[in-house]
């Protein structure tokens, strides 16, 4: 038999049996009664996990789902996955060479944490303004095109990239704010009929807007700004040994094996910063209680004092701004264009689907899985052409499970 | 509503169709304003066919072009990879058809000097053997069957959430399809495109008139018969249960079902019949350009149709396919530059600015469009006044 044909049998036997479990499942707990909200996707991850050993069991006792249990088949899937990667590709980098995987890991999780901050925006918007911003990776898209411009400008490029960073917060904010008020603000009043609807036009009409401005302002090629801070040159413990660190100017080798690039690793550091600032604001200050009382309850905060108005101004303007910083900070990884934003934005809507609309923790935890999957998809998948290439079918392959299996995400609210 | 008022609609309609059908006589000489034409028919059957979709149905599909892409790639593959010979060739895959065999060539990727199975079997073959191309009309069938399929997928996965879940979906999955085409170079050619027959390869003869197979006019009467029939049709699901279906939907999804209306299903079912509309426009496209690469699915493509529609009139067919048509034209005739000053403003990339800033403030000023009141203005003039007359007659009462 193939090599190659392993995996796509066991994918296949996973697909059909998660398929039955999936479809089979709710059915059973409906007629028994029971409660069906997670059956779907229980009876799925069961039936992948186990096949039929799993199932029927499950619908003979019909139990509840604990999430240990659903974690639990989960890991159990993974590890057919990777038995049968591991058996079909015996060669592959993946399967041979540990510490490449760690390093993988580690690079998946860096960039995860930058697609969370950049998802942050989004679920923020939607938790305060209840639309989602068909606009955000424009904003992603401002951010790294102001950090460009400051840094080859002849009057900002001597200054600390932090001056840059805050440069791309104040444009993004500001455009965010402004497009609020004059668009989204309408809304509230009552004026507009299917508010959900004008929402999502207006804002892609804005995405539309901001790339062909961007376009026609700084032309259509693709440009990359220099990385903001050189690492120290570091061997720890010795230089002859350097088991534990070492760094170039270029690079970081944590323990020999996990090797982050430069300007990944500042990204990520920033990220982290900014989503502790972030959490400070909205647990620690006025504004940003706020925030979280009218994401609540719209009517119990204006009554309490809370001018909704301004809250749903301040959500959109951070949103636009948490994307900006994101793509601020990533400026230096990518080469940038006018139309960067779109798999940016698509990659947030699979994040903040996944986390759960609304949910912050769920748009961090999320933006980590995807950030992992994608690199973990780049880097094993055989043909590494081509696996570059399908970097957003990864994405979509998560999203279409989510919506298949458990529409409100992993925090989500009910629908 | 009287019975003027209709004849003033239906005439208004009369004179357009036959304005559209008589244009040839005077525009034929320039092959640019025909191809103008032929591209602004094709918008206008997007654009109608979204607005029948987002205004009449209230699904805000961002999917539209890529089922644009599935008809014209599904064309396209057919044209490249499916020929009829008479004889086996033993080295492809080949299929019994009727006497002949259905010839499947292997893809042989980007290069110029590759060489399909058929062209290896070329020389071993008995002379006298014909290796046809098949009608591209069944490529064009098989686009829109694909269309629909890929439609009932999405619709029947999507539609059950919330609309917004499918506005996100649909955008990740036209990103996606991109993503694909251009990776699979292989099969799609990536970015160098597939190249496909004309839609008359052989010219066509029409009432003792010959016409080569670069000749405009034919595509032109084609793309505007298959507008007019998708605007028939469109207008006769409108008028009757159908429309009143989605409209329902559109206005409250819990109290349409309360009233029987079967929600999930016909959301799906509007939405594979735009889907197959957009892909059978797309493979006719693909066919009269000649060449299709993933740039249709660039993010542009879609804002465009979407502004066609939003411009000219969200809910009404009509007006969003006359506003594609102004644009289009309009577009074009922007791509000039002009001097402020110092500086040189070239309107090729500053018309797409200009213009999404039109839609935005359509969007926040105008949510009927721009062209929809002008119609209603010819149309049905005094009859908004008299439905406003009747309720406060009532009300006094």
């Amino acid at each position: 038999m193939d090599n190659a044909a392993i995996l796509g049998w066991t994918l296949l036997w996973l697909v059909v049996w998660g398929a039955i479990g999936g479809i089979v499942t709710p059915r059973i707990y409906a007629r028994k009664d029971l409660d069906i909200s997670d059956a779907p996707l229980g009876g799925a991850i069961i039936g992948a996990a186990f096949g039929p050993f799993g199932l029927i069991p499950l619908w003979i006792v019909t139990p509840g789902f604990s999430m240990r249990w659903l974690v639990a088949a989960g890991m159990v899937i993974l590890g057919i996955i990777a038995f049968a990667f591991s058996k079909a590709y015996p060669t592959n980098l993946c399967v041979t060479d540990g510490s490449y995987v760690t390093s993988q890991l580690a690079n998946g999780l860096v960039i995860g944490i930058i697609y969370s901050l950049m998802a942050l925006g989004l679920t923020l918007i939607f938790s305060i303004l209840g639309v989602v911003s068909f606009a955000h990776g424009e904003f992603y898209m401002i951010g790294g095109y102001v950090v460009y411009v400051m840094s080859t400008s002849v009057f900002a490029q001597d200054m600390s990239p932090l001056v840059w960073l805050l440069g791309a917060a104040v444009v993004t904010f500001v455009l965010g704010a402004i497009f609020e008020v004059f668009f989204l603000r309408v809304m509230g009043t009552g004026k507009i009929e299917r508010p959900v609807e004008y929402a999502i036009l207006v804002t892609f009409g804005l995405s539309f807007f901001l790339q062909y401005l961007a376009q026609a302002i700084m032309g259509a090629s693709p440009v990359k700004a220099t990385r903001f801070w050189d690492f120290p040159v570091m061997a720890l413990p010795s230089a002859e040994n350097p088991w534990f660190l070492k760094t170039t100017k270029g690079s970081l080798t944590l323990f020999e094996v996990i090797r982050i690039p430069n300007a990944r690793f500042t990204s990520a550091i920033l990220a982290v910063i900014l989503l502790l600032a972030l959490m400070w604001f909205l647990y620690r200050t006025w504004q940003g209680r706020g925030l979280r009382a009218v994401s609540q309850d719209r009517q119990a905060a204006s009554v309490a004092g809370i001018n909704p108005n301004n809250m749903n101004t301040l959500a959109f303007a951070m949103g636009a701004m948490l994307a900006g910083l994101s793509g601020a900070s990533l400026v230096q990884v990518f080469s940038w264009l006018p139309q960067v934003g779109v798999p940016a934005a698509a990659r947030s809507f699979v994040i903040i689907v996944l986390g759960g609309m609304g949910s912050l923790p769920g748009a961090f935890l999320g933006g980590l899985i995807v950030g992992v999957v994608e690199t973990m998809g780049t880097g094993c998948v055989p043909d590494p052409s081509r696996a570059a290439a399908y970097m957003p079918a990864y994405g979509m392959i998560i999203l279409t499970l989510t919506l298949l299996l458990k529409p409100t995400g992993l925090f989500g609210r009910e629908l | 509503m009287s019975g003027r008022i209709n004849y003033v609609s239906w005439g208004l309609a009369a004179l357009g169709i036959i304005l559209l059908l008589l244009a040839p006589l005077r525009i034929a000489d320039s092959p640019y304003i025909m191809h103008l034409a032929i591209t602004a028919f094709f918008y206008a059957i997007l654009a109608s066919s979204w607005s029948l979709l987002a205004g009449y149905g209230g699904q805000f599909s961002f999917g539209h072009m890529a089922f644009m892409a599935i008809g014209a790639y599904t064309a396209a593959l057919y044209g490249t990879y499916v020929r009829i010979s008479t004889v086996a060739t033993e080295l492809c895959r080949e299929i019994p058809f009727f006497g002949r065999w259905l010839v499947i060539l292997n893809p042989i990727g980007v290069t110029q000097d590759g060489q399909t199975c058929l062209d290896l079997a070329k020389p071993t073959m008995p002379p006298g053997t014909v290796i046809v191309q098949p009608s591209i009309w069944w490529g064009v069938l098989f686009g829109i069957i694909m269309g629909g399929l890929f439609g009932i997928l999405i619709g029947a996965l999507v539609l059950r959430l919330r609309s917004t879940y499918l506005a996100l979906f649909t955008i990740a999955f036209s990103e996606i399809l991109r993503a694909v085409i251009s990776a699979e170079l292989n099969i799609t050619r990536g970015q160098s495109g597939l190249e496909l027959p004309p839609l008359f390869p052989n010219g066509v003869t029409f009432f003792g008139y010959t016409f080569s197979s670069t000749s405009k006019i034919p595509p032109y009467y084609v793309m505007l018969l298959f507008f007019l029939f998708t605007m028939a049709f469109m207008a006769w699901l409108i008028a009757g249960r159908f429309g009143l279906f989605i409209r329902s939907i559109r206005e409250d999804e819990e109290a349409a079902a309360a009233l029987g209306v079967h929600v999930v299903r016909y959301k799906v079912l509007l939405f594979t019949i735009t889907a197959m509309i957009a892909a059978s426009a797309g493979a006719i496209q693909a066919h009269y350009i000649g060449i299709i690469t993933p740039n249709i699915l660039l993010i542009l493509q879609m804002s465009l149709v979407i502004s066609m529609a939003v411009i000219g009139g969200l809910e009404s067919i009509v007006a969003a396919a006359i506003g594609a048509i102004i644009i289009e034209f309009a577009l074009e005739l922007l791509r000039v530059s002009f001097d402020i000053g110092p500086f040189t403003v070239d309107m090729t990339t500053w018309r797409l600015v200009f213009f999404g800033l039109l839609l935005m403030l359509t969007l926040r000023f105008f949510r009927n469009g721009l062209i929809h009141p002008i119609i209603l203005y010819f149309t049905r003039r005094g009859v908004a006044d008299e439905t406003v007359a009747k309720r406060n007659v009532k009300s006094e009462m």
